[in-house]
């Protein structure tokens, strides 16, 4: 291995596609052994900038560095080092399981013996053993993603980029995942990149992850860095019969509340220590005239940190381009 | 009814939303009507017919100039001399002439004495339509001689045409096989190879192995090499069931063999490497259902596979002499019916492989290795 502290480098990343900035300069590092998350919305350019650091697309400024290399310059290195699992199912129906790693290892050119006892473990390590010999297209869409995890580990890569891993997966197959890849980066210190728009994967998983939203980074570090940006680390929801501008106003005021948010018949006051401030809390909503009709405490999360800094608005996605030659009844892939 | 009409109009309204589906229904008939009618039933042009004249008499030139009033007018044959009879024949043998006319050396005494005249002409039945029509069209004209040179009161002797087969006879399913088996080679290209690339961007899984190390080569030349075995096993097996079905017998041997195979290869890469050029961007397998009608029409009829390249209008002809089918069901059917060796049909292989290297090429530079 040679010596390179930094499992990425971006600076300053742009993509354009035609007129729409689908990446909008971009810098961050990923360090050595790290699990580093991007989480956001769709269409907030996740995919594109995989696609960038995976040298599937070119960017139109910017250099980038994987494991040390520079993407642009030299793509045939960056291609042994990493492994990659993108969004869409790119496994070979009419294959086996075995067979789709196998072919897969010989692109790498791993030879025979090692292919063979490193396909197996992989097997064993996500649980598919059992199903190895039969074709993808039996397969449930858990298991095809699954496959397709372990078939990016077929050469031993020293990073693995996955584009929404869990997208589309039960519950069950969802947390055989995440055990996977934790394991992974305990066993093998492997650096993990991964991009995501489920808070809860971003919260188990990441040791440090980049909130992206129209393309631009807006706020990155560990989750608790994220966490505690946010004023009070509680927030205690509370749905009353009537809820008025002077209670609001009222509720502002209490020297342990930052924050008010209100929604319909919902209070929701960003505290701290909300169990312990509840009582007080309940007691002015009460002695304003106002009925308490629901009240709850949560911890703050990574859901309250994403809407805090992207707001909470629905955001208009990029429409899809439909191809004239092929009409729109042709499907079209993933842009 | 209401039900059923709600049926129809989904499927109408998608029918106006698919612009290549309405083209194709609309221009594609008119094309396939425009190639197809100017392939059938034209009248034959520029046949070569080589004469080998060995009188010295003047019912020779007689004869030879109907013959000259022919080929300027209908022009149905074009006419070339010769002095040598080996020269002649092997013209003929060869592919160069269709048919060989002799004028025997007694021809005019003969005509005169009121003897027997003969003419020999051979011809090269590989193509029963092309060797009928000279055949008709010298007898013809033969006939012309009786009625205008014999002043009235001579009455010469008839002339006799002595036409004789230079191959043994080819039926017209015989003469079929070499089409169907280029036709079986062009489905084979056009379901292997490049349809591959087509079903792969179109199911995504392009994206997985662009992400290896693979290269361009890698890619086309694996795809391309796996056609060739398929295809051409394939065109190997219809070949050998249409020749036991039509009862052409396999007169050259383990040679012929060979020559055939070699054939069917390098018309395998040809229209392999065609196909990836031109099927190579797209990611949806309904262009590829659509294009495929369109392109054997386009390469089928004007092969001479069914009807002779010499009834073509000239634009036609013209668009033969740079399709490689054209040149593929020529070199089949010289090793097929005439037993022709390598060497004999060299022009059609240098075609063929010259094709192939120039399309491939052109396939690997415009090859896109991105998605």
């Amino acid at each position: 291995m040679d010596s390179w502290e930094n499992a990425v480098e971006v600076h300053d990343i742009t993509k354009m596609f035609g007129s729409t900035m689908a990446v909008d300069h971009v810098s961050f590092e990923v360090a050595r052994g790290e699990i580093f998350g991007f989480l956001g919305p769709n269409g907030a350019g996740k995919t594109t900038l995989i696609r960038i650091l995976t040298t599937l697309l070119k960017p139109t400024s910017g250099e980038s560095k994987v494991g040390g290399i520079d993407v642009a310059k030299y793509p045939d290195r960056v291609k042994r080092k990493i492994g990659v699992v993108p969004q869409a199912m790119t496994s070979d129906l009419d294959l086996t399981g075995y067979e789709n790693m196998d072919i897969y290892g010989r692109f790498y050119g791993i030879p025979p013996k090692e292919r063979k006892r490193k396909i197996q473990n992989l097997f064993d390590r996500i649980g598919l053993t059992a199903r190895a010999n039969d074709l993808v297209a039996t397969y449930s869409g858990g298991m095809r993603r699954r496959l397709e995890i372990i078939r990016g580990l077929v050469h031993r890569p020293e990073i693995l980029f996955l584009d929404e891993p869990s997208i589309g997966l039960d519950p069950q197959s969802r947390r055989v995942v995440w055990d996977f890849l934790r394991d992974l980066m305990k066993k093998s210190s492997m650096t993990i990149f991964l991009t995501t728009h489920y808070m809860d994967e971003a919260e188990a998983l990441c040791t440090r992850l980049a909130i992206i939203d129209s393309g631009k980074i807006i706020a990155s570090g560990t989750p608790e860095d994220l966490k505690s940006r946010i004023p009070g680390n509680d927030i205690v929801s509370i749905t009353v019969d009537n809820l008025s501008e002077k209670l609001v106003n009222l509720v502002k005021k209490i020297n342990f509340v930052h924050k008010v948010d209100t929604e319909n018949r919902t209070l929701r006051a960003y505290v701290d220590n909300g169990a312990m401030n509840l009582t007080t809390l309940l007691d002015e909503i009460r002695s304003s005239g106002a009925k308490v009709l629901s009240a709850t405490v949560h911890a703050q999360s990574l859901e309250n940190v994403f809407i805090h800094f992207t707001g909470r608005a629905i955001r208009s996605e990029e429409t899809k381009k439909v191809s004239f030659l092929a009409g729109p009844g042709a499907r079209r892939g993933i842009r | 009814m209401r039900r059923l009409l709600a049926v129809i109009d989904r499927d109408l309204k998608k029918f106006r939303r698919n612009p290549l589906v309405l083209a194709i229904s609309a221009i594609m008939p008119v094309l396939y009507l425009f190639i197809l009618g100017h392939s059938f039933q034209g009248k034959l042009r520029s046949l070569p017919l080589v004469i080998l004249n060995q009188d010295t008499g003047s019912y020779s030139r007689s004869v030879i100039e109907n013959l000259r009033a022919i080929e300027a007018g209908p022009n149905t044959f074009t006419l070339h001399f010769k002095s040598n009879e080996k020269d002649a024949m092997d013209g003929v043998k060869n592919g160069k002439y269709k048919a060989l006319l002799v004028i025997p050396p007694d021809f005019s005494k003969k005509i005169i004495s009121k003897g027997r005249p003969e003419l020999g002409l051979f011809l090269d039945n590989t193509d029963g339509i092309s060797s009928e029509a000279i055949r008709s069209t010298v007898m013809g004209s033969l006939s012309e001689i009786d009625n205008y040179y014999m002043p009235v009161r001579e009455r010469a002797g008839q002339i006799n045409l002595r036409d004789s087969y230079l191959y043994r006879k080819v039926d017209y399913f015989q003469s079929l096989v070499p089409g169907v088996v280029i036709m079986a080679i062009f489905l084979g290209t056009l379901t292997t190879g490049a349809f591959n690339l087509v079903m792969d961007k179109f199911l995504g899984v392009n994206e997985s192995y662009l992400l290896t190390p693979l290269s361009k080569w890698d890619i086309v030349g694996g795809l391309m090499i796996s056609g060739l075995f398929i295809t051409t096993c394939i065109a190997v097996l219809i070949l050998a069931t249409s020749m036991l079905i039509t009862g052409i017998p396999l007169s050259g041997g383990i040679t012929q063999v060979a020559v055939m195979l070699i054939v069917i290869i390098l018309t395998t890469l040809s229209l392999l490497s065609l196909m990836f050029i031109i099927l190579g961007r797209f990611d949806h397998p309904r262009v590829v259902g659509v294009l495929s009608g369109f392109m054997n029409v386009i390469l089928f009829f004007p092969s001479g596979a069914i009807y002779p390249i010499a009834s073509f209008p000239p634009w036609l002809r013209q668009f033969a002499r740079i399709n490689p089918e054209a040149y593929a069901v020529d070199a089949l059917k010289s090793v097929l019916f005439k037993g022709a060796s390598l060497g004999a049909i060299k022009e059609d292989v240098l075609f063929l492989l010259v094709f192939t290297i120039v399309m491939t090429i052109i396939a690997l530079v415009t090859f896109r290795r991105t998605l």
